[in-house]
């Protein structure tokens, strides 16, 4: 029992970094990325090469994947930013897809379906993280260090810009900000940050595959995130523990077959999200800030 | 003589795009609703056509015809109680494609529950290639494909440049203002925009469901296919959705005389990538439409 909090508890502290990294454009810029769980997956699977390649360490390793990971994303964001919101809806749905393709079939790298294992354990200032218990520790270390970041970022005049342009872009334009710049920066950061977590799974689990970082996990993502309260600190890490407590919650239910518990988990967070668009767009813990808006709708 | 054939089965793909991504068009155009969930209705005409016919064995006129009802039906619904009450408070962007997605997860989800997540498909004879030349195989259901692209793209512009309802909607796109004061209720314009272009998936669907097979994450690629050939031919041109869709066809086809199938999504990405950098406007977008 024991063993089971302590994993779930890792599990929950990596899915929460992605969240609040999400959140970061989600929320704050109003750039909605389908493609988040493609950085994860860059992230891991940067992380797991450079480990076994060149016996990194686990700072090194993450680096690198939080480099590549933010040079992606640069290639993504600059051209598909500079036009409306709908282009890089369009253009993060397509590139998590080709990455889909590309995680299964570049398999000199990635090992294709059947995935990377024996990932070797991180290694921290010449200590092997083994312990679970260990794990557990650095994993929350990088989501305070990665919620710090954010925190500060948003309160700082750049967090403000982004609220700004989220808000009413043309306007922030017209106050001489540079809006694809700060966007465009928003996104880089927070698919760097994403990496960390795609590193710190690699070595947690010492197996990665490509189901970790498909379409759904970007969805599931997308759904914390939202369920929990876009904009706020607090809201993706409570939509966090909400999504990844489900599946434990639903296997306590009568009559409900094993097969489906995964399907029935992304109805209830479907349902959740529509419900939640209707009656409180904010989310569950979206009171203090106004929801997101974004000139594309009709007002 | 491979390239003939791959020519030919990109023409098809690329006609059962256009129709889907028209559909796509004609409801954010009309609507400025960004309708993700169009997925799910191209889903829910196909499961339901392939229940029909290949299990129950019913008539296929029945079965397109209930697979037409379905579609229409889920289009009204989600302009009733899903796009309305949303609009009602504050009509962000935002919270309409959340709450669209969340549909679209919901739908793909239960189909994958009630009809199982395998790949399943209808054969009939129509499917049967026929090889017409040595080497060049060519099934009657492209040939019908591409007609009926033709024809129900036809018939949409007709309907929209002649009728009433047909100038209402794309009034409605440019003034909704207007519309209500020519004493038209923009709402029920919409539902038309809703209510066709949910219809207009259905050869699509069936189309799919008779030649390269469904499972229920389908919707997905329709949705990527949409997005992609809407802004491949230019936001709010119905025209350019048609063409977008049917360059993603080709260009899928083509790619298989150097690529493996499973590169198909790489190759669509690649197409809208290159016009959201070169051509961000589309085909036939207006040069404005980049803000």
């Amino acid at each position: 029992m024991w063993a089971y909090f302590i994993n779930l508890a890792v599990l929950i502290s990596i899915n929460a970094i992605l969240a609040v990294t999400l959140n970061f454009i989600l929320g704050y810029a109003g750039i909605f990325s389908i493609a988040h769980a493609l950085f994860f997956g860059v992230g891991a699977y940067t992380a797991t090469f450079v480990a076994m390649k060149f016996g990194a360490g686990f700072l090194t390793a993450t680096a690198a994947g939080m480099l590549l990971a933010a040079l992606i994303s640069l290639a993504l964001a600059l051209p598909a930013l500079r036009v409306r919101g709908e282009y890089f809806v369009a253009a993060s749905l397509g590139l998590q897809m080709l990455a889909v393709t590309i995680f299964t079939e570049w398999k000199s790298v990635t090992g294709g379906i059947g995935g990377l294992t024996n990932i070797p354990p991180a290694r921290l200032f010449g200590f092997a993280v083994t312990q679970p218990e260990h794990f557990l520790l650095l994993s929350l270390l990088a989501l305070g260090l990665i919620v710090l970041v954010i925190r500060a970022l948003v309160r700082s005049s750049f967090g403000r810009s982004l609220k700004a342009i989220r808000d009413d872009e043309t306007a922030a334009w017209a106050y001489g900000k540079n809006v694809a710049i700060i966007k465009t920066t928003a996104v880089v950061v927070s698919s760097a940050l994403a990496a960390v977590a795609g590193s710190l799974y690699a070595f947690y689990l010492s197996f990665i595959n490509v189901e970790s970082f498909v379409l759904d996990t970007s969805i599931q993502l997308m759904a914390m995130v939202i369920i929990g309260g876009t904009a706020t600190l607090l809201g993706p890490l409570i939509g966090t523990v909400l999504i990844l407590l489900l599946p434990a919650a639903l296997s306590y239910l009568p009559y409900l077959p094993v097969t489906e518990i995964g399907s029935i988990q992304q109805i209830v967070y479907g349902l959740a999200m529509v419900l939640l668009m209707i009656y409180r767009p904010g989310g569950l813990w979206g009171f203090q800030d106004a929801p997101p808006s974004s000139k594309s709708g009709t007002a | 003589m491979l390239l003939l054939q791959l020519l030919i089965n990109g023409l098809q793909l690329g006609a059962i795009y256009a129709l889907t991504a028209v559909g796509f068009s004609l409801i954010f155009g009309a609507t400025k609703i960004f309708h993700v969930a169009h997925g799910a209705a191209f889903t829910i005409a196909a499961y339901l056509f392939w229940w029909t016919t290949a299990v129950k064995g019913w008539p296929w006129p029945l079965a397109a015809g209930l697979a037409v009802l379905a579609a229409v039906v889920f289009g009204l619904a989600m302009e009733r109680f899903i796009y309305r009450p949303i609009q009602r408070h504050e009509g962000a962007f935002f919270t309409v494609f959340i709450a669209a997605f969340g549909v679209q997860i919901i739908v793909q989800n239960l189909i994958g529950t009630v009809f199982g997540r395998g790949f399943v498909s209808v054969t009939t004879p129509l499917s049967r290639s026929v090889e017409v030349l040595p080497g060049l195989f060519v099934a009657p259901v492209a040939a019908l494909a591409i007609v009926l692209a033709v024809v129900g793209f036809t018939g949409l512009t007709i309907y929209l440049a002649r009728t009433h309802w047909g100038m209402a909607m794309r009034a409605l796109s440019e003034n909704p203002d207007l519309i209500r004061v020519f004493g038209l209720d923009p709402g029920r314009v919409a539902q038309y925009a809703f209510a066709i272009g949910s219809a207009i998936v259905v050869p699509g669907a069936i189309f799919t469901a008779m030649t390269a097979g469904l499972n229920p994450a389908v919707g997905a690629h329709v949705m990527l296919i949409s997005l992609a050939a809407t802004i491949v031919g230019g936001i709010g041109s119905l025209r350019g959705a048609a063409y977008g869709g049917l360059l993603l066809g080709l260009a899928e086809n083509l790619a298989l005389w150097r690529l493996d199938p499973q590169w198909s999504e790489a190759v669509t990405f690649v197409v809208l990538f290159l016009f959201i950098i070169f051509r961000p406007a589309g085909f036939f977008g207006r040069p404005h439409a980049a803000k």
